[in-house]
């Protein structure tokens, strides 16, 4: 090559770097904003959660069911924002190309979806269905959902899980509730371990899923020595825990309440 | 889309159902089973074998006379003009359209082949080789450009190893009392220089050997100007 020629080459070096940056940009950007809004939503899932202080069963049953719908709807944002990147990852080859940049935010994405589905129906969301949700109007999907991506998103929903199950522990229902979450994180962890020699990263998140699991664990024992100390069934106890707190947060003299509340079941 | 993976699975609240063994059966087949690392693994394998004889044998450049250099290059090019085939072996192994997915494996061997064949052409006809030439000396087929290419980015980086090298040879040709080489050479960098500082590189590798680049420029002026100095180099014609 001349060294005019090279510097036609080098031109359309040019082009076809910048066209890749851009486009790596924007996917960056975009996962950003997903990421942002998923986990928004993870918060919301919780606090509409905790907010239902209700101690029946079906009402509380109703909460999830609304807290879902509530979470669903935010998550249409993110659906939005993979519809408008439809263009920039609908050929197979760019979808390889720029997955680095994509996973992060959809794994956090089908972690926000997989929380609210858990929460609607206490089940682990099928792929078939976050692809369901990644997809236009003519059933076409805005791009592939990979194994990896699905199998990496649900394994952060057992951090989540945790937060849910000891955030609920002090509350009626609460510890049944939490030993439910625990043994479906438990069959989680089970299962995934056989994906790990295929993928690298979900070692790692194995590793943490066990942590959480740990940590509902604990609580399970502290509460199960606890209450052996009692004769009493679960629900009594629960009973007994909700009365104290209901005095407690309304008398000023707590102390008053919990000397005269030991007198009494002891 | 036949590459789509499906993982149907249920966990029941109360009744937990175990994957069955099918559901890895379904998760990793046929697409991603059907591509096995270790396969793509043996075929860099062979690739590196090749690359690492021809660098190894123009390492000899440095100390050998300019009359010699075209046997040398000659006794390249039989390996040279059989990388195709391993390379086309490697693009039957690729699933198609997943170039992208796998391409981090082969890219290191690929940009040495890049080089090594950069550095024949600079030798036999001393112009910087093409992308397209390279593609073709590798062999680089159309109907698989899904699976296995070169890109211009490996390219790039080849032709940057190439420059590195020259460095060498600029300082090593003086020793052997080839005044003449240095002065093709800082030609001949220049142009290459020129036509990387139009890119707008992002602080990625490229970018990081681009800013090498300099320290190659410096030594070859450097070369030239003790040559210069000296009135070594013969009358411009």
């Amino acid at each position: 090559m001349t060294s005019n020629d090279i510097r036609d080459a080098f031109e359309s070096f040019r082009e076809e770097l910048d066209e890749h940056n851009d486009r790596r940009e924007r996917l960056i950007k975009a996962s950003r904003d997903i990421t942002n809004i998923s986990k928004r939503t993870i918060f919301l899932l919780h606090r509409l959660v905790q907010e239902s202080n209700t101690s029946d069963p079906s009402e509380y049953l109703s909460a999830c069911k609304h807290a879902a719908s509530k979470g669903r709807e935010k998550l249409r944002q993110v659906q939005q924002i993979y519809a408008s990147l439809k263009e920039e990852l609908i050929d197979e080859e760019r979808y390889w190309r720029y997955q680095k940049q994509v996973s992060p935010g959809l794994q956090e994405y089908i972690e926000a979806l997989s929380f609210a589905w858990f929460l609607e129906n206490g089940t682990l969301i099928p792929s078939a269905e976050v692809q369901k949700t990644l997809m236009g109007e003519d059933g076409a999907p805005y791009f592939p959902l990979t194994t990896s991506d699905y199998l990496l998103g649900v394994s952060d929903l057992t951090g989540e899980l945790m937060r849910y199950a000891i955030s609920g522990f002090g509350r009626l229902g609460g510890r049944s509730r939490a030993s439910e979450v625990c043994s479906f994180v438990r069959n989680c962890r089970a299962d995934f371990e056989r994906f790990t020699p295929y993928m690298w990263e979900l070692n790692k998140k194995q590793d943490v899923t066990s942590q959480s699991l740990m940590k509902m664990e604990d609580a399970a024992y502290a509460v199960a020595v606890r209450a052996s100390e009692y004769d009493m069934s679960p629900d009594q106890l629960d009973q007994l825990v909700n009365d104290f707190l209901a005095t407690a947060s309304t008398s000023d003299d707590i102390d008053r309440d919990r000397d005269r509340d030991r007198y009494r079941y002891s | 889309m036949t590459w789509m993976i499906s993982t149907d699975c249920l966990i029941t609240r109360h009744r937990y159902e175990k994957y069955s063994s099918s559901f890895l059966a379904r998760a990793f087949s046929p697409d991603e089973s059907a591509v096995n690392p270790q396969k793509i693994r043996e075929q860099i394998t062979e690739l590196d074998i090749k690359t690492r004889r021809m660098n190894g044998k123009l390492n000899r450049i440095h100390s050998t006379q300019r009359d010699a250099i075209p046997a040398l290059v000659d006794s390249i090019r039989p390996i040279l003009s059989s990388c195709p085939s391993t390379i086309a072996a490697l693009a039957v192994i690729i699933p198609a359209h997943q170039y992208w997915r796998w391409k981090d494996m082969w890219c290191n061997s690929l940009r040495t082949t890049v080089f090594v064949a950069s550095l024949c052409h600079y030798l036999t006809e001393g112009t910087l080789i093409s992308l397209k030439q390279t593609s073709d000396i590798l062999g680089m087929q159309d109907e698989w450009k899904d699976r296995v290419a070169l890109s211009a980015e490996d390219y790039l980086h080849g032709i940057i190893t190439l420059v590195n090298e020259l460095s060498r040879l600029a300082v090593n040709s003086v020793t052997l009392g080839n005044y003449e080489e240095p002065l093709k050479i800082s030609s001949f960098v220049k142009d290459i220089f020129a036509g990387f500082s139009m890119l707008n590189l992002k602080n990625d590798t490229l970018r990081r050997r681009f800013d090498s680049l300099k320290y190659d420029l410096k030594k070859i002026e450097e070369v030239v100007y003790d040559v210069s100095l000296r009135k070594l180099t013969p009358p411009s014609k």
